[in-house]
């Protein structure tokens, strides 16, 4: 069995009874690269929070590191272990570039200076600089910094590239991945980016209005969801029903297109069945599956 | 490091408090020579009052939520987040940062005073050195239970609203104190005002306890509202 890093349990979370997680259960692989997506208000900022300690679950348990979250004294000890991007990329105004990673580093025994001195360098950050001028994109890099430098075992990133110019980003996520691959980190990311998902992730975890609708290795997923068109003959409708394993079904004009998570072989076979009808399959891609899980109805 | 963050934070502050103070000690230093001897300590246990409850209003906070809400993004947290990221409890945050600024009150009471004693030749004419160092002990013991009201509110307060909350109750109390009887060994405010050593050349202990429990319970409810909190 896997060893799990992240591990929720049914997990609900609700804020003046809107409820934001109804029933997670998230499951990251130990040295995978998790990309964690959802629409806005999906739950993945509350997810994030919740397994950081700073929110508290309605009901349902949080664990990471095999260590569950809601136990204060214990999450210190989680969070040594961890490197954490926020989502609004804050940081203290009152200090520069050189000051906040001089706080940073006592509290991460595992710090090493000539990492933060590599990324200062690669991410060309000033260290003369105050906060407050820098821009979001700077402060992302900073705080990926701060997160990288003291070799964390699990990063925990709420949207590492939001703000980055294109080379920015492409030297954020080759780093990612450099150490994931050096030294196996654990790396949960959400992001909007589905291309950059796309690039880097092995696994993948969709959630939509508080549950998770999909998860699995991004190659599974890759090879078990499928597109088919099925050409319809003149007059010819299509069948009611569907073997399991159709997620959705569109008719413009002669043309289905259905999407099939699972089972295709067998929804092949009832496509063909279907008098004078061709069928053609095709990969699809993660927007695909992205939008397919996580449109409103 | 906590300690290099606390001193960030509070550094302009404490700069700005002792600013004000040499404003007083300099109105005190021209009016000084022709007023009485109880209109001086009057002056005296006013100003100390009024800028040790500056101080504490100024020099407060609980280590969390660092920012004033203008200086963070709008619906977000400023950089709580990134501090409550860090592998620190948040006792130890909430400790340090009201030990920092707790600190710092303390060194400005006792600067205030020194600088009074200096600043005015008739304070030095008219009160001995030992009443006055009475005197800067109970300001410090009885000012600390404002001090930790107002750490307890910056666990669930915007910077500005604490330090007018703060800055209102010490009002409120000195009010309470003046118009409604409240026992002399309960009353802290008038322990550094009429009752304070300056006038009874006595040490108001009970007055000082009270102070300190009460900061205690404070310190407290600030701990309890920090752990419970969400970010």
């Amino acid at each position: 069995m896997t060893d799990l890093i992240i591990e929720t349990n049914q997990l609900c979370k609700s804020f003046k009874d809107k409820p934001a997680l109804c029933g997670l259960d998230l499951k990251v692989p130990a040295g995978s690269i998790f990309g964690f997506l959802g629409r806005n208000g999906a739950g993945k900022t509350t997810t994030i929070k919740t397994l950081m300690g700073l929110l508290h679950a309605d009901s349902g348990s949080a664990s990471v590191f095999a260590t569950p979250v809601a136990d204060a004294d214990r999450s210190v000890e989680i969070r040594r272990r961890i490197g954490f991007v926020t989502e609004d990329k804050e940081l203290y105004p009152y200090m520069t570039v050189e000051q906040i990673i001089r706080f940073t580093r006592p509290f991460f025994p595992t710090w090493r200076d000539e990492l933060a001195q590599r990324y200062m360098e690669l991410f060309e950050l000033p260290p003369k600089r105050k906060i407050p001028d820098l821009s979001k994109g700077m402060r992302s890099k900073l705080m990926l910094l701060l997160a990288i430098s003291h070799q964390a075992e699990l990063l925990v990133l709420d949207e590492p590239t939001d703000g980055l110019d294109p080379a920015a980003t492409e030297d954020v996520l080759r780093e990612l991945v450099a150490i994931a691959a050096a030294s196996g980190t654990t790396i949960f990311f959400s992001s909007h980016q589905l291309v950059e998902v796309e690039r880097i992730a092995d696994h993948i975890g969709i959630i939509h209005r508080g549950k998770l609708v999909a998860t699995g290795s991004l190659d599974d997923m890759k090879a078990q969801y499928q597109r088919l068109n099925v050409v319809l003959a003149d007059s010819v409708s299509p069948p009611a029903h569907w073997p399991e394993g159709v997620e959705s079904v569109r008719q413009e004009g002669r043309v289905l297109s259905i999407l099939a998570s699972h089972n295709v072989d067998a929804i092949v076979e009832q496509a063909r069945a279907i008098p004078g009808s061709t069928v053609e399959r095709f990969p699809v891609t993660l927007t695909e599956i992205f939008l397919e899980h996580t449109r409103s109805n | 490091m906590l300690c290099y963050k606390g001193w960030l934070e509070t550094r302009f502050k404490l700069l700005f408090t002792l600013g004000f103070v040499c404003l007083n000690l300099s109105m005190m230093h021209s009016y000084s020579s022709n007023i009485k001897t109880s209109v001086l300590l009057f002056m005296v246990t006013l100003m100390s009052q009024m800028m040790v409850m500056l101080a504490c209003g100024m020099l407060a906070g609980a280590g969390i939520n660092t920012q004033p809400t203008f200086q963070a993004a709008k619906g977000l947290h400023g950089s709580t987040l990134f501090t409550l990221s860090l592998p620190v409890s948040r006792l130890r945050l909430l400790t340090v940062r009201a030990c920092i600024g707790w600190l710092e009150s303390v060194g400005f009471s006792a600067a205030f005073c020194c600088a009074m004693w200096f600043a005015s030749p008739l304070l030095r004419a008219k009160v001995a050195p030992f009443d006055l160092f009475k005197y800067a002990l109970t300001l410090i013991v009885c000012s600390s239970a404002i001090y930790l009201l107002s750490v307890l509110l910056a666990t669930f307060l915007d910077e500005i609203w604490r330090i007018w909350g703060t800055m209102i109750a010490a009002v409120a109390l000195g009010w309470l104190s003046v118009h409604t009887y409240l026992p002399a060994s309960f009353d802290f405010v008038r322990a550094i005002g009429k009752n304070s050593p300056l006038y009874t050349h006595t040490m108001p202990w009970s007055a000082m306890a009270f102070s300190l429990a009460l900061s205690a319970a404070f310190f407290y409810a600030a701990l309890k509202i920090a752990q419970a909190r969400e970010y």
